[in-house]
């Protein structure tokens, strides 16, 4: 199992997988790729960073033995190394990665904005995403923390995120949609609902819950007021049919529901008309009926039958009317008669019935009006809810004389909204608050003259149910009332139930039900609504009847009634804090509540007319942003709708699997500091103060700004950016230097320069870690050649100028004044500097997150205090926990390729613990049958690439695309964005097969990184993989012409022209399978040869292992100290043996290691002398190295075959090491006083082992040592600094009086090593900085004194502005580590390439840093680049784990591109047999030559390398290379120079 | 008649994929900028590059022909470039023969980390070509279709 799907954890993952092994890849993120993915170049190459992963992308999503488990963590890891249990979390992706075809349809269509941490949150993107273009696997993704607060709330589930979202984008008809999802009465609910989403509304805490009623009101104001389009009558699927009792909300529901799902339905409604309670209990003035009647006629239509002025009277007649199921939906409608005296009377009316008939009489003019009733006199209404809300002024509307209310609770306390009451009370009515009701006055004549009451101190309602109401004493009073209206509430009205309808009634004489079910006792009988529950509000009827509805279709459909209680989705409700840091970085402003329009009360009294207007669109759209989209995800189900091929799920859980693994490699990555923590540099608060990731994000052609450096201020292209380097690395808080921030901010300055050449780059830095394999040149041509400036300071302080946006560094500069410059003050060379930049860029370093300090914690393995991985000394990927390895950054700061690196070695250690296992999880690919096209006419399919902007930014790509397809023998030409992403491959493959295309053509990039990608995807489409061909249209012409589109346009045409013209030629070429010799050779008996050698016979691979030498150990026999017992800060020393291992202690035991492993051969004292053959089938000659007296020691001399020894190996790892440089720079050679840094750590080990008799000579008092010696000024010698500043310390540890002095140049301490710089800081070793200008100069006096060591060193010291001399009793040397001669022996031999310095060259410095061009070949140790020892180990083991890829497989391909003899034009001249260099044709006998004469040449193709001089060659034309044939090549010179673009000639 | 600085050259380079096709790569990726008149023909190694593919080039109207291969001693399949370096040779004495410069061949020798000099031969060699003016056997092919043209045209 492999945690982190960055490039490092894809590394390790194919690596093993090649080997045989299965590999879970387990990615917290929704795709692979990590940061990698995120940078726009890599140093010190420039190679573009997504083309360089891409394919690497594409491989590991294709790799049929890597699963693949994205938005996934490790939650628990049980058991031991070699039987790992694992628990795998995974979020729910809403997104079935299965059917996601990348379309994008659901970004396009999702209303929520997020912020795009991929781009580092320099622009927005939706909810629903994709992490970027190139991602695998090629899925959206939806961003969901949960359901939202106000969905919560709602008894319905209304998703009133979703139709919010949706307003604020003015997509009022899919807000409609998205409202009615849940509830089919929007605008009924836009005005009379209760709102309990509004009291749960996140937005609450930070000022006003969102009117979400209104905005709801507001979709239904906007949809309603154009033409209505009646809804498509729904299927009907089902015989069943459904009877329910009562037209009102719960019952409408219902049936809509029912019909919807394909049953008949018949609502029975009493009253002449449908709605309910909203019909006829709410007023006008609150619901317009129109609205109502609106909204039941949209249920109407779908093909519900409405039977009203039908009050149902039995449920048995229903049944026998062929009913299936009823539900009764009656709701509670009788209003409830106070029991005091004198209720009875006349003038005594009840609420229900009081607001039925005024609605009744708009209905039918001759019905009796309340109006008379109420019109010019005094009404007491009894009762303090909304209900006595809508009895009062309604009666206000009927123009009352005046209108009172009186009621039990005190004014605060009564349960009508506040709202209501507020209204109420500006319309005149008047409360009389805490009352008791003793009787109804009667006036004389039986009519109701008022209400005696008293004062209420107290009530309360005791245990069962009653009230018990403590009264004041003496306070009985009447008010006075011509009528009076009791609203204390309502019951069901069921009278139409007889006792023995088998339906049981609760005692609150509702219908007793299954709450869950909403069945009754009797069977097909169900009750909802207010029927079951009492009073409540429209949005609880319509809840009920959903419910009720899905129980009904259960009950007809036999299933349960009710299933297992299902998990409720987590409520995203955002904490307080969680709103203020959002408001803090400016994602949220603070706003009130937009105020809703209303009419004023004295306008308003006079008539029925709606209060609250309704927002404008503008209102709503102001009101809608105020929204904080506490679910990320809206669930507005626009996606849902808008998806093609229903791969989303909303409703997708989160999903828990155990898998059993062997062995887990960390490789979960680093975290950029947070420098906003650091607020000296105003990140966050400063607009144009940004990170280097965000620059990096800034910087590429994918990014927010397309690739063009813009400022975020005000978009402008900044003309002066300031780098300031180590923001969160050697600080107060960061003991350690990050390492690759030296490298990016140069690369970053450089590639600024490439995109706005008149920019000025002025980088602020400590010291410029140039460490690695040609970071050093490239630091150099930066500066020299592009004239980026670079100052060695921290800056003082930064600020901002309002005005501008700019921002002023103020910093020391030092060194920098010249002598007998003006004003200079000859004893100072430091001045305090300010200058301004447009843009300042903080180069952040590198740290481990929380949660993966928490993985570590979880998983059990040692973490330092500042969360990096500890790992086991002279095993350095093992962890504390064994079989748990960590690579990358999480173990110390570090670049791509020593992550790599790392991951190749960790698969190796991994590999080294399961090889029992090896083969037995995996799958082989499998690829269609091949389609026979060689009697086919070509049909070439043509792919431009745009890669991004590095080719369509340079020139026309859709030009050259349209030309392509008018090319003979084309079929198809179109252009892609990115030709080698997953969905490009994948649409190639769809493509060829489309089109019956027998030759496919891709211009992209380079065929030496890209053609097996492509070739692959032509063969996924039964194409021979040579039938392709490419036109380097990116390396070989927008990247060398980009200054000249026109040019380069044309140029790419003719290469493309060139390619199309070869595709004609390609033909099909077969293969064989040569066995592969299972054993490999090491050549170098160092730490590098011997761990390399040692990981693969672990993993079961016979060895060879060649020393030139007497002995093992190599460099590392010189090695007597280590760097971790004094870099390792204290707190993780772990209790591991291997702690306190001395370097000679680990050398003793890895020779003993590989001394007895049976399956290494030592070869010492031997060398290779030559090699032959092939990957797979190599043969080297191995002789013994003579010794002085001439002979090979131990074999008679003389004695050929016993000297010389023949091995056939598969693989070569190259060991050969380097030595340390001796040149006579800074007078060595002259004094005994100057030594070495190995000649001064020898003198130290003779001290510190004290007990081994007198030392040679004693330790010196005082040192000065000079970093940067000979070819270090050339290349960075990586390992000096760090050297001397070891060799300080243990000088200072043998004797802490001892001074120490040490010149540099740079202090390249990196990583963790920087702690001993820090150390040697503490320990008092005096720093100089010099500069190549002006270097130290060194004197050795003729004739010292005794006892003087007779040196004299001169140095300038900077900040002193002074020449400084010292002398020192010795003067140490850091040499740096050069290439032996044996390097260059081996590029003679094996034809590998060196770089310029003799160092092996790698295939790739980034992707491939241990392989060698060549197939079959790998590097490790100090032949590669000076590394540390344990560097050395991780990069044998990774040369091993590459190699046991090869390994691994039992045979190899052979055949394919080799030459072919035609025997019938062969004369059996000899001269391919003499030309060939590796002796592979043959004059076979029994081939037929040209004429019948007998022999004719014979090429071996496992043999032949396919060079193609036999060839070319060859006088009678007899041999073909394949795939280079004479056509094939000339059809690209005869395309480009026959088949000229035609250009206009001008006349003579 | 076209002058010298209007005069487009067609540069043809055969690169094997082991070292001048990798550093011509590397000159894209280090933006190490060439004329755009050089097109790279890609061929396993210079030992495959044929005398014929040569003078076939030059027939067919290239006005330079460069045949670019691994540094000498270093090539990937051992002795290669060598045979290349004898063609190149062996031509340009045809070349000189036939009365063409011999100037309008060369051979360079790069490996694949030398993006910089790759680009720099590049130029060297357009920079010659355009000295050279226009490969007399091009002008004449140019007119020969051109008055075919004119023909079916006419027709």
């Amino acid at each position: 199992m492999v945690v982190g799907g960055g490039i490092a954890g894809m590394q390790a993952s194919l690596d093993l997988a090649e080997a045989g092994y299965k590999v879970y890849l387990v990615e917290k993120q929704s795709a692979i790729g990590g940061h990698m993915a995120q940078l726009d170049k890599t140093f010190p190459t420039n190679d573009c960073a997504m083309c360089t992963i891409s394919p690497r992308l594409v491989e590991v999503g294709r790799h049929p033995d890597i699963e693949l488990l994205t938005d996934s963590e490790v939650v628990a890891l049980e058991g031991e190394a070699g039987d790992f249990q694992a628990r795998i979390r995974t979020r729910a992706r809403y997104v079935d990665t299965q059917k996601c075809n990348g379309c994008g349809a659901c970004a396009e269509t999702c209303p929520v904005p997020v912020p795009n941490g991929f781009n580092l949150k320099l622009d927005q993107r939706r909810a629903a995403f994709k992490l970027y273009p190139q991602a695998t696997p090629n899925a959206y993704a939806i961003e969901k923390r949960g359901v939202a607060p106000c969905r919560d709330a709602c008894p319905t589930g209304q998703r009133a995120q979703g139709y919010i979202a949706l307003i604020r984008e003015g997509r009022l008809e899919d807000a409609l949609r998205t409202i009615k999802q849940d509830n089919p009465f929007p605008a009924i609910c836009g005005r009379v609902c209760n709102r309990p989403c509004e009291a749960a509304c996140s937005r609450a805490k930070l000022d006003e819950a969102v009117n979400i009623r209104g905005l709801k009101r507001f979709v239904t104001d906007s949809v309603y007021a154009m033409p209505r389009v009646a809804p498509e009558p729904a299927p009907r699927r089902y015989d069943e049919r459904i009877a329910i009792i009562g037209a009102g909300p719960c019952g409408l529901t219902a049936a809509q529901d029912l019909c919807r799902a394909g049953y008949g339905v018949t609502v029975f409604e009493a009253l002449p008309t449908a709605g309910g309670m909203l019909r006829f209990g709410v007023p006008e003035y609150r619901l317009p009926a129109a609205i109502v009647d609106r909204e039941v006629q949209d249920i109407v239509d779908l093909g519900v039958e409405l039977r009203t002025n039908t009050p149902v009277t039995s449920l048995d007649d229903l049944f026998s009317e062929g009913f299936d199921a009823v539900l009764i939906a009656a709701g509670a409608q009788e209003g409830i008669r106070l029991g005091i005296p004198g209720a009875d009377l006349d003038g005594v009316l009840i609420n229900t019935r009081f607001l039925r008939d005024v609605r009744l009489a708009e209905l039918d003019a001759a019905a009796a009006n309340p109006r008379s009733e109420i019109e010019g006199r005094r009404v007491l209404v009894i009762g303090g809810g909304d209900v006595a809300m809508d009895v009062a002024r309604t009666a206000v509307r009927l123009d009352a004389a005046e209108v009172h209310m009186a009621c039990l609770e005190r004014r605060e306390a009564m349960p009508a909204s506040q709202h209501e009451i507020r209204e109420a009370l500006e319309e005149g009515v008047q409360i009389h608050d805490a009352r008791s009701f003793l009787r109804v006055v009667d006036d004389g004549n039986g009519r109701a003259a008022g209400v005696e009451c008293q004062r209420v101190e107290h009530f309360e309602f005791a245990a069962d149910g009653r009230l018990n109401v403590q009264t004041e004493a003496d306070s009985e009073h009447v008010l006075p009332a011509d009528v009076v209206i009791f609203s204390v509430g309502q019951r069901v009205g069921l009278a139409f139930l007889p006792e023995d309808a088998g339906v049981e009634l609760a005692r609150n004489r509702s219908v007793a039900t299954d709450p869950q079910t909403t069945a009754t006792g009797r069977a097909g009988v169900f009750a909802a609504g207010d029927s079951t529950s009492g009073t409540a509000f429209v949005i609880d009827a319509v809840a009920s009847g959903h419910r009720s509805a899905k129980a009904i279709e259960r009950y007809l459909r036999g299933e349960p009634m009710s299933d297992a209680p299902e998990e409720k989705p987590p409520v995203a409700e955002p904490s307080r804090s969680e709103i203020e840091d959002r408001v803090e970085r400016g994602e949220i402003a603070r706003a009130p509540r937009v105020p809703m329009p209303e009419r004023q009360a004295g306008e308003r009294r006079g008539d029925f007319g709606e209060i609250e207007a309704g927002y404008t669109e503008e209102q709503a759209r102001a009101e809608a942003a105020r929204c904080l989209s506490c679910g990320v995800c809206s669930e507005c189900m626009s996606c849902v709708h808008a998806c093609g091929v229903a791969a989303i799920d909303l409703d997708m859980p989160d999903a828990t699997r155990d898998v059993e693994v062997g062995a887990v490699i960390l490789a979960p990555g680093f975290e950029a500091y947070r420098a906003e923590l650091s607020e000296e540099y105003g990140l966050g608060r400063y607009a144009n103060v940004i990170t280097s990731l965000q620059y990096e994000r800034l910087l590429s052609a994918s990014g927010p700004t397309a690739g063009h450096v813009r400022r975020p201020s005000d978009g402008a292209t900044p003309k002066k950016v300031a780098f300031l380097q180590c923001v969160g690395s050697r600080d107060a808080s960061h003991d350690y230097c990050s390492t690759v921030c030296c490298m990016y901010a140069a690369k970053q300055a450089v590639m600024t320069l490439e995109h706005e050449p008149d920019t000025r780059v002025h980088v602020f830095m400590m010291d410029m870690r140039a460490f690695g394999k040609n970071f050093e040149s490239y630091y150099q041509r930066a500066r020299e050649r592009d004239g980026i400036e670079y100052t060695r300071c921290r800056i003082s302080a930064l600020k901002e100028r309002p005005a501008s946006g700019n921002l002023a560094l103020q910093y020391v500069e030092s060194g920098a004044v010249p002598d007998g410059a003006e004003g200079a003050q000859p004893s100072c060379g430091v001045r305090v500097r300010e200058e301004e930049f447009d843009l300042v860029v903080l180069s952040v370093g590198m740290e481990i997150s929380e949660s993966v300090k928490d993985l570590g914690r979880r998983l059990g393995v040692q973490l330092d205090e500042h969360g990096f991985c500890h790992t086991v000394r002279f095993d350095p990927l093992q962890t504390s926990r064994r079989g748990i390895y960590a690579i990358g950054p999480f173990r110390e700061p570090r670049d791509i390729s020593e992550s790599i690196v790392e991951a190749s070695g960790a698969a190796a250690a991994a590999g080294g613990l399961l090889t029992r296992s090896r083969d037995s999880l995996t799958h082989e690919t499998v690829y269609p049958p091949e389609r026979d096209v060689r009697d086919e006419e070509p049909r070439t399919a043509v792919f431009v690439c745009r890669c991004g902007s590095n080719i369509g930014g340079y020139l026309d790509v859709t030009e050259v695309a349209k030309y392509a397809k008018q090319l003979p023998g084309v079929v198809h030409a179109e252009e892609n964005m990115y030709a080698c992403s997953q969905d490009s491959i994948a649409h190639i493959t769809q493509k060829v097969k489309e089109l019956g295309a027998n030759r496919v053509v891709v211009a992209s990039c380079t065929p030496l990184t890209h053609s097996p990608l492509f070739e692959s995807s032509i063969r996924a489409a039964g194409l021979n993989p040579h039938l392709f061909e490419m036109a380097n249209i990116r390396n070989q012409c927008s990247w060398v012409h980009g200054n000249d589109w026109d040019r380069a346009t044309t140029k790419a045409k003719d290469l493309v022209r060139m390619a199309a013209a070869r595709s004609g030629e390609l033909e099909p070429l077969t293969t064989d399978q040569m066995p592969m010799t299972k054993s490999a050779l090491v050549i170098g008996g160092g730490v590098a040869g011997m761990s390399a050698a040692l990981t693969l016979a672990e993993q079961g691979f016979p060895v060879d292992l060649v020393e030139q030498g007497d002995e093992l150990g190599g460099n590392l026999r010189q090695i007597h100290f280590g760097l971790d017992d004094l870099a390792q800060p204290a707190d993780s020393a772990s209790g591991d043996g291997a702690a306190s291992k001395s370097p000679q202690e680990f050398l003793a035991d890895l020779i003993d290691r590989v001394e007895r492993e049976p399956r290494i051969a030592l070869h010492l004292r031997t060398r290779l002398a030559a090699t032959s053959g092939f990957m797979g089938n190599f043969t080297s000659i191995l002789e013994r190295v003579p010794t002085d007296g001439g002979a090979a020691d131990g074999a008679p001399a003389g004695d050929g075959a016993a000297s010389r020894q023949e091995v056939r190996h598969g693989v070569a790892i190259l060991c050969t090491g380097g030595v340390e440089y001796r040149g006579d720079e800074y007078g060595y050679g002259t004094s005994p006083n100057i030594v070495t840094g190995l000649e001064f750590e020898a003198l130290l080990a003779e001290h510190a082992a004290a007990s081994d008799g007198e030392p040679s000579r004693p330790l010196p008092k005082s040192v000065a040592m000079v970093l940067c010696v000979g070819p270090a000024e050339r290349y960075c010698g990586r390992i000096c600094c760090s050297t001397a500043l070891k060799n300080a310390l243990v000088l200072k540890r043998l004797d802490p009086t001892a001074r120490v002095t040490i010149l540099y140049r740079e202090m390249r301490s990196y990583g963790f090593k920087e702690r001993l710089h820090t150390q040697a800081r503490d320990a008092g070793v005096v720093f100089i900085h010099y500069d190549e200008a002006r270097r130290p100069e060194v004197r050795t006096l003729d004739a010292p004194a005794p006892g003087d060591s007779g040196l004299e060193i001169k140095v300038w010291e900077e900040i002193l502005g002074d020449e400084v001399t010292l002398r020192p009793d010795m003067l140490v040397l850091s040499n740096p580590v050069v290439p032996g001669q044996a390097a260059q022996e081996m590029n003679e031999r094996l034809k590998v390439q060196l770089d310029g310095n003799g160092f092996f060259l790698e295939a790739h410095a980034k992707l491939r840093p241990v392989d060698f061009a060549s197939d079959g070949l790998f590097m490790a140790g100090l032949a590669h680049y000076p590394k540390f020892v344990e560097e050395s180990i991780v990069q044998a083991q990774a040369a091993a784990a590459r190699a046991a890829t090869l390994l691994a497989h039992d045979s190899i391909t052979t055949g394919g591109r080799v030459a072919c003899v035609d025997p019938a034009l062969c004369v059996a001249c000899l001269t391919c047999v003499r030309s060939c260099a590796y002796g592979v044709p043959k004059i076979d006998g029994e081939i037929t030559g040209i004429g019948g004469i007998e022999g004719a040449a014979r090429i071996e193709p496992a043999l032949c390398q396919g060079c193609g001089l036999c060839a070319a060659a060859c006088p009678a034309g007899a041999i073909r290379l394949m795939h280079s044939t004479d056509a094939q090549v000339m059809s690209k010179v005869d395309a480009l120079l026959l088949e000229e673009v035609p250009v206009e000639v001008s006349p003579e | 008649m076209t002058t010298t600085s209007e005069f487009e050259p067609q540069i043809v380079a055969f690169c094997c994929m082991h070292c001048a096709y990798a550093a011509a790569d590397l000159a894209g990726g280090s933006r190490c900028g060439y004329p755009p008149s050089v097109k790279i023909v890609a061929v396993p190694c210079t030992g495959r590059v044929d005398s014929l593919h040569l003078l076939k080039s030059l027939e067919d109207g290239a006005d330079g022909v460069m045949v670019a291969g691994c540094l000498s001693g270093r090539c990937h399949f051992q002795t290669g470039n060598l045979y290349a370096k004898q063609r190149v040779e062996h031509v340009r004495g045809l070349l000189k023969e036939i009365g063409l410069e011999p100037e309008r061949l060369r051979m360079i020798n790069v490996s694949a980390g030398m993006g910089v000099q790759f680009a720099e031969h590049a130029k060297e060699m357009a920079e010659a070509i355009a000295a050279l003016g226009p490969n007399p056997l091009r002008a004449r092919r140019a007119t020969a279709p051109a008055e075919v043209a004119t023909m079916e045209e006419a027709s």
